[in-house]
């Protein structure tokens, strides 16, 4: 079988403005399935509400486009359910940060073997403008008049601190690290987070793809991905973003490998049915 | 004085009217533009403007502001209102004043941002946990959603009761012009239930809680009680109904295109009149009784018979008989011209 980018694209019309940062990220991330060669039927892509959620709908594979916020628990149960799936998820900063805090902390305690690919463009896009989690403190927007007050959310320095076993930033601006990085991400065994500076034309007119330009530097060769506490330290850095992989470690067991229902039988969950004298005996032995 | 508006900002303006403290919610199409006013006019008025990291987080700010006697407020949409139903569920318990304006699209689900009214039931029956109730006021104009805005305040306060402002899509995006209120809202004093954290609410209790189940069961009682003693608060319009053989019902923006096939039919000399609800908890029974004694009734709604069901729910028995229903869904609305052919129908007459 031969693996291009093409044929990871769907065919229909896409829905995001011309010069979005969704443009760039999605023909990265095709080009990137294709030279992994992992066939289509092999990828799920799962998001929430959003620009960005938009994403599983224009890449071949299966797809799960849930509810706003959403989209790590059934990314969580996909990979549990059939291990030999490759999880991708792709959201927005508002839908993943935001409306899906917890969910994000709790899938980093629970490890699933999932790719979290976040589309940060610090603004929420689908509802016109107003200012997300991730929006740089002084910036107006239409219901920010005055400029954001909070500060912002900063998704690395949380993944590290949470044990996430995998935490990258990514502009996809710079197209060769952006895809060294989801490669890296997807062959990573657990959870992985890439969270992705991209642009939004329409209503962040801060962060644009110059500024996001102006504003990233590559991690040094020399930062260890091992060292945690350094990583920590790295994802800190507000005036210039550091974009490459912050921290990764190997070998952590991934949620579906702890959960109790494979203890005893490697079968995926999607193919076991009811087996009534195993109910039977379970019953039994409550007498 | 007038302004021309549209109905999303329509609903600031008469809460700005009503005394409104604060604002939180989360945003979300077609309702993000109550939030836009919001942001722009309650700062500016030295009050609280806050946009939280979720509709969970929006119902449960307002849980505090409104336990501090403040008035609060929120707006959402389908998936949004849904995610505040256990907050609605706990200020009725604790029987706080809220107002929550629902500015409907389609469901279930995701839906799309189009008009329907299939939130009706969530509102009107109660979307949460427990036997609680909310107030829902149905505006039709953007002039309503101005003053039902102010009426749902005005009504919370009196009866320590969250209220739902029941718009859709419609209502929210169109524009029209608005009379301004005269005058601001009076609400009664709320030192006797809030707590400020000061020397004359310190007697003062918030609770949705009695661990003794009797006390939860009296605590019940009296909600119900409370519930029905707002039929005092009931609203709605009658239009030509009194020599009318035929009665259309509806609610909302659908009541806008039943008033057109109304004074339509009229002209063909099918006598036909508008009964439309402006309160839909408390029901307008009494007036649609009334209205619809001995008559034919055809119920328009952009749902899947909901508002029908409260219709023959509220009827007398025997007027039950005679209710049809035509309904669109999923962002459509019903054209004029079909409640037109639907009425001439159930008269047995021909265009």
């Amino acid at each position: 079988m031969e693996f291009n980018a093409k044929m990871y694209d769907m065919p229909q019309e896409k829905a995001w403005c011309p010069g979005c940062g969704n443009f760039q990220l999605h023909s990265i991330l095709r080009e990137v399935l294709a030279e992994l060669s992992i066939p289509p039927q092999e990828l799920v892509f799962v998001s929430g509400i959003g620009q960005a959620a938009k994403l599983p709908q224009y890449t071949r594979g299966h797809m799960f486009n849930g509810l706003h916020g959403r989209s790590l628990p059934a990314a969580m149960a996909i990979n549990a359910a059939n291990p030999s799936l490759k999880v991708i998820v792709a959201s927005g900063d508002g839908c993943t940060y935001g409306e899906g805090g917890n969910h994000f902390l709790a899938q980093m305690q629970r490890n699933p073997d999932i790719v979290n690919i976040v589309h940060n463009n610090m603004v929420y896009g689908l509802t016109k403008g107003q200012a997300s989690p991730t929006s740089s403190k002084g910036m107006r927007t239409r219901v920010q008049v005055d400029g954001v007050t909070n500060e912002p959310f900063n998704p690395l320095a949380v993944a590290i601190a949470m044990g996430a076993t995998f935490v990258a930033r990514v502009f996809p601006g710079n197209k060769a690290q952006t895809k060294e990085v989801l490669k890296q991400a997807i062959q990573h065994k657990g959870y992985a987070l890439v969270d992705c500076f991209v642009q939004c034309v329409a209503m962040n007119k801060v962060n644009t793809f110059q500024w996001y330009k102006e504003h990233t530097y590559e991690l040094e060769a020399s930062h260890d991905p091992t060292d945690r506490q350094m990583a920590f330290q790295r994802a800190l850095e507000s005036e210039q973003y550091p974009t490459g992989v912050f921290y990764s470690v190997e070998g952590r067991p991934v949620f579906w490998e702890e959960c109790a229902a494979y203890r005893h039988n490697p079968e995926p969950l999607f193919r076991r049915s009811v087996d009534m004298e195993k109910l039977q005996d379970v019953l039994d032995s409550k007498a | 004085m007038k302004k021309f508006v549209k109905g999303n900002e329509a609903v600031m303006i008469g809460a700005l009217y009503a005394g409104c403290d604060a604002y939180f919610g989360y945003p979300i199409t077609p309702a993000s533009e109550i939030a836009h006013a919001a942001a722009d006019m309650l700062p500016q008025m030295g009050k609280v403007f806050l946009q939280a990291e979720c509709e969970t987080g929006s119902i449960n700010m307002m849980y505090g502001a409104a336990s501090a006697g403040k008035r609060c407020m929120s707006a959402s949409s389908g998936p949004g209102m849904s995610l505040m139903q256990e907050g609605l569920s706990y200020l009725a318990g604790a029987q706080l004043p809220a107002v929550v304006v629902d500015v409907q699209r389609t469901g279930p689900g995701l839906g799309n941002i189009g008009p329907e009214q299939g939130d009706y039931d969530q509102a009107v029956k109660a979307g949460g946990h427990g036997n609680y109730k909310c107030i829902v006021l149905a505006p039709a104009s953007v002039q309503e959603m101005c003053d039902l805005t102010i009426r749902a305040f005005e009504l919370a306060f009196k009866y320590r009761n969250p209220a739902i402002v029941l718009a859709d899509a419609v209502l929210g995006q169109m524009m029209e012009s608005l009379e301004l209120p005269e005058g601001q809202l009076q609400v009664p004093d709320t030192k006797d239930w809030c707590v400020r954290g000061d020397a004359e609410t310190r007697q003062n209790l918030i609770a949705s809680i009695y661990l003794q189940i009797d006390l939860q069961e009296e605590h019940n009682w009296m909600l119900q009680r409370k519930y029905e003693s707002m039929a005092a608060d009931t609203q709605a319009q009658s239009y030509l109904t009194e020599d009318a053989d035929i009665i259309i019902t509806a609610y909302g923006s659908c009541a806008c295109i039943a008033l057109s096939a109304v004074d339509e039919l009229r002209k063909e000399g099918v006598k036909a009149g508008l009964f439309r609800s402006i309160t839909l908890f408390p029901f307008p029974k009494e007036e649609l009784a009334q209205a619809a004694a001995g008559k034919k009734v055809l119920v328009a709604e952009l749902s899947n018979g909901q508002y029908r069901d409260d219709v023959l729910l509220h009827l007398p028995c025997e007027g039950r008989g005679q209710v049809e229903l035509i309904n669109r869904m999923g962002g459509n609305l019903i054209r004029m011209e079909a409640i037109k052919e639907k009425a001439r129908e159930m008269m047995g007459v021909k265009a």
